[in-house]
């Protein structure tokens, strides 16, 4: 079932009503329940896939949380010495590791055969025709289960934490299949965090008409940056970046802001419909942008798209990694060629490949994420390098501190992360011919060739973008100042409250693209 | 209480809104493309028919009920629309017996060639007309395409939205009212395209009908024999698509078996009269108003003389109705007339 | 606590730590200098940082990152 088709629409009035029907302590029973439902409309048999998840991670944490509870207790009645005692954590954990390398490995790898069998089998084939063999594999034409690299994330996630003891594992099986399976999250995610999310998902929450009309609202926001913006720009943007044979020059360009404008409103609106859902039964997930355009370099950019990623990267995977041993062991090595600085240096650098490799790799299974991850990474990495330099010239330069260059920072920003993401999209090499291209041959004039119209934007589209996107930016505005937009707007007069949002609908109704198109040359005859 | 009853105001006030721009942006087919309008159309009746007519373009671009009237006395009504499915024709039938019980029904039989629906427009412009009712939504349900939706059939805004960047000065102008764009239900044409040559019928691995279409076939009959109303099947003159013989044996068989009268134009061609150089506007798939009359002439008497349908002539009722919609569909076929000698084509129904 | 501030400015000079009290929720401490930073802090404290404890609660001031410091080396 699609966040955006009329059952949707249904399956969740519905589902409000019952929940604040039922008893409290039944609520979060309604919500597995369905959520389940959810999956099996959506996805079928493949239930099967994030059920065996939610079982295995569920036993190994408390198998996990059970050795921490017996051992404690066991030294306890021991009377060890301060060394003996800090041995037998080490074993401890020693076994407990294990414990959660066979679920991670497990779970990790029902999404890796699912998600990148068809890469690797492709490259095989690739290396067998480079070698001149005959036959080549067959490619695997499975489907990957709906939600796969979200719960998966997300559950090893909280096998991890246990590890960390972060928390002690959930008890009861139906509750953590909840965590595991919350609709919401399934389709676009945001990750979360069990620890911050336990609480408000299985708590009893009182009928609210705030939170209903407050999650109602974001969802409303949600569909129109999808409807209104993102659906209408994206074919046109598909059409200009599949081609870049034909559209070069200043469609280079044209193609990457929209590409980029697409992608935000596409995916922040499905954010807000995600987290305007959960907000209607009282639960608030992880917010997953915060205005990332209005970032003054890469880094903070990162810090502000696609933030449950992010920080589940920088947490499970950066930090183990910089810290892990073959860091160390890589450091140690380097430092002899390289000197001290060098060598402190080398577990940032191996950690951000790793992070990057896997970020770019969880986005698909082809070697243009790969090539996109890393364009981030050797960014990324530059720009640390440099930091030391920007400093400088900062204190050196004082306008550099004005209003007018942190505005010129966003803009550079926004265009940074716009050039990065041609690796997405086109081929390694066609990425620096294009931005050549651009950059050399770009005109005004080109826009009014033959080549806008194929693209299927009349000024009446045009327009509604526009005003779409302007929406976007003042409500961006006013939230980078501190305000709370829905709340704002609560507190306005009922009638002006009630106007924003009527509005809102209508807009979302009328100029949203959805359905089918009204074509007159439709109703052209056709006899034959 | 008073806030309430302010907010209250407000809300209906938005709901009038919402439903203004509904009608606003439904397609009005008052332009170019009218057969939109039929179905609706037939609510503007106020006076009985005798005989009804089921089907497609066959059915309301050959038969002219004014002149069925003007010389025989028999009242009818086409209800026909475009790329009608049988299973719609069955529920438009239900759909008429709620307001009258016809003596006759004719029901043209090429739709039997394709039960589903092929072009999704073609679905809108025969069940938006339809006014709400249990063979509506029966009708919705069984000939909707895969991705079409009950929800925009109860909320046309859901499908005619888009139409905002197409709004036209008929959107506006036909708003509350619209105009009468057919006689009865007969799409008036008065130019005139011989017939040319037609591409040789290809021969086909199967003539059987679908299943669901005899389905409807027969519950179209029974429902006609429940109510003592005589169905009769027809098959209009169109020299394309072809009407294999195949299919010709299965209708004729059927009609046998059930005692229903089956008449094929095609066969009769010569006995109606028709000529395919001056009776048909484009090339010979369907006549024109003098072809239409010459089917009339031809079923008429068929229809009094065998089917005993009345002569009512002398109702004075009736008659005054009439002699309105006499009058009208005479200055239209004038208008046309006029318009075809003068310039050549008919400029409404031309594409610019 | 000195050695902690000197570590803290080697990383990045501009910043007064004995006030600042944000240092990971503002970004003035990046994720790749949280690392230089626990590689450091482990070479002169002698101390290792579980994974567990890298959250904003304890490295967005130098008085909560010494108090860490101080009960890991307690721990040992």
């Amino acid at each position: 079932m699609l966040l955006i088709s009329y059952g949707f629409g249904l399956f969740l009035a519905a589902l409000v009503l019952l929940y604040y029907l039922v008893p409290g302590r039944f609520q979060w029973v309604l919500l597995l329940a369905a959520s389940y439902l959810f999956y099996l409309i959506g996805g079928g048999i493949y239930i099967l896939y994030p059920m065996a998840t939610t079982v295995s991670t569920w036993l190994l944490a408390r198998r996990i949380g059970r050795i921490t509870r017996q051992s404690k207790e066991y030294m306890r009645k021991q009377e060890w010495t301060r060394q003996q005692k800090k041995e037998y954590q080490l074993q401890v954990k020693k076994t407990q590791r294990r414990w959660m390398i066979f679920g991670l490995a497990f779970n990790f790898g029902i999404l890796a055969v699912l998600k990148y069998t068809n890469f690797v089998l492709g490259n095989v084939n690739g290396l067998l025709r480079v070698f001149g063999a005959d036959g080549e594999f067959a490619l695997a034409g499975w489907l990957l289960p709906l939600g796969i690299s979200y719960y998966t994330f997300q559950s090893m996630g909280y096998l991890i934490d246990v590890y960390y003891r972060k928390y002690e594992p959930e008890k009861s099986l139906a509750r953590f299949a909840l965590f595991v399976s919350f609709f919401p999250q399934l389709t676009a995610g945001p990750i979360g965090r069990y620890d911050q999310m336990n609480e408000e998902l299985y708590a009893e929450h009182s009928f609210c008409s705030e939170n209903l009309r407050l999650g109602f609202e974001r969802m409303l926001w949600g569909y129109l940056k999808k409807l209104v913006v993102a659906d209408r720009l994206g074919p046109a943007v598909v059409t200009v970046i599949s081609a870049p044979e034909v559209y070069d020059g200043i469609y280079v360009l044209l193609g990457m802001i929209g590409y980029t404008v697409w992608m935000y409103a596409d995916f922040s609106g499905g954010i807000d419909i995600v987290l305007g859902a959960a907000e209607m039964f009282g639960i608030h997930l992880a917010e997953n942008f915060e205005r990332p355009f209005f970032s003054r370099n890469l880094g903070e950019f990162w810090r502000r798209w696609h933030i449950s990623l992010m920080t589940w990267l920088r947490e499970y995977i950066f930090y183990p990694v910089s810290m892990s041993r073959a860091a160390k062991k890589l450091s140690e090595l380097t430092g002899g060629f390289f000197g001290k600085e060098a060598a402190r240096k080398i577990p940032v650098y191996f950690g951000s490949v790793v992070v990057w490799l896997t970020a770019g790799i969880w986005h698909g299974a082809s070697w243009n994420f790969v090539a996109w991850g890393m364009a981030n990474c050797i960014v990324m990495l530059a720009s640390q390098e440099c930091a030391g330099l920007y400093r400088a010239y900062h204190k050196r330069f004082s306008f550099s501190n004005a209003k007018g260059y942190r505005y010129f920072e966003m803009i550079r920003t926004f265009f940074l992360f716009a050039c990065l993401e041609m690796f997405e999209y086109y081929s390694f090499g066609n990425v620096f011919l294009m931005f050549g291209n651009m950059v050399s041959t770009a005109r005004f004039s080109q826009l009014f060739d033959g080549r806008w119209s194929a693209l299927g934007l009349g000024r009446a589209d045009l327009l509604a973008a526009g005003v779409g996107i302007l929406l976007m930016f003042l409500v961006s505005v006013w939230q980078e100042k501190g305000r709370h937009v829905r709340r704002t707007i609560e507190e306005m007069p009922w009638l002006l409250h009630y106007g924003f949002i009527f509005g809102m609908c209508m807009m979302v109704l009328i100029v949203g693209v959805y359905g089918h198109g009204y074509d007159a040359s439709q109703f052209i005859y056709n006899q034959f | 209480m008073k806030r309430l009853g302010a907010r209250l105001l407000v809300v209906a006030v938005s709901l009038l809104i919402l439903w203004a721009a509904q009608r606003l942006l439904e397609p009005k087919y008052m332009g170019r493309v009218v057969e939109g309008a039929f179905i609706g159309e037939y609510y503007q009746e106020h006076t009985a028919h005798d005989v009804i007519f089921l089907g497609d373009c066959e059915v309301y671009e050959n038969i002219s009920p004014v002149v069925l009237w003007r010389e025989y006395g028999i009242t009818s009504y086409i209800r026909g629309s475009a790329q009608q499915l049988i299973a719609q024709s069955y529920y438009l039938l239900e759909d008429v017996l709620r307001e009258e019980v016809p003596d006759v029904v004719v029901f043209n039989v090429s739709a039997m060639q394709q039960y589903d629906q092929e072009n999704e427009s073609y679905n809108r412009m025969t069940l938006d007309g339809m006014r709400w009712s249990p063979a509506k939504w029966k009708a919705i349900e069984e000939t909707r395409v895969s991705d079409e939706h009950m929800v925009e059939y109860v909320f046309p805004i859901l499908r005619y939205h888009s139409r905002w960047q197409e709004l036209e000065d008929d959107d506006f102008t036909y708003f509350w009212n619209r105009r009468q764009v057919s006689h009865n239900g007969y799409y008036m044409r008065a130019d005139v395209r011989p017939a040319g040559d037609f591409p040789t019928a290809r021969r086909r691995a199967d003539y059987s009908f679908d299943e669901r279409a005899w389905g409807y076939l027969e519950k179209m009959r029974s429902l006609c024999e429940k109510n003592g109303i005589t169905m009769i099947l027809m098959k209009a003159p169109s020299l394309y698509p072809v009407w294999y013989d195949e299919w010709d044996r299965q209708i004729a068989d059927y009609a046998d078996e059930h005692g229903l009268a089956y008449i094929n134009c095609i066969q009769a061609v010569d006995e109606i009269g028709i000529d395919f150089s001056q009776d048909t506007y484009d090339g010979g798939m369907h006549m024109n108003v003098y072809g239409a009359e010459k089917m009339s002439r031809y079923l008429g008497p068929m229809l009094q003389n065998v089917y005993g349908v009345k002569d009512r002539r002398e109702d004075p009722e009736l008659a005054a109705v009439w002699e309105e919609k006499c009058s009208y569909y005479d200055v239209c076929k004038a208008e046309q007339e006029n318009e075809f000698a003068e310039t050549g084509y008919l400029s409404q129904f031309s594409e610019e | 606590m000195e050695e902690l501030i000197e570590i803290l400015e080697e990383i990045n000079p501009d910043v007064d730590y004995r006030t600042e009290k944000h240092l990971v929720k503002s970004g003035i401490l990046t994720s790749f200098e949280m690392v230089l930073l626990l590689t450091r802090i482990s070479e002169e404290f002698g101390v290792r940082i579980p994974p567990g404890k890298i959250v904003p609660e304890i490295f967005d001031s130098a008085e909560s990152i010494y108090q860490m410091i101080e009960e890991l080396e307690e721990e040992n």
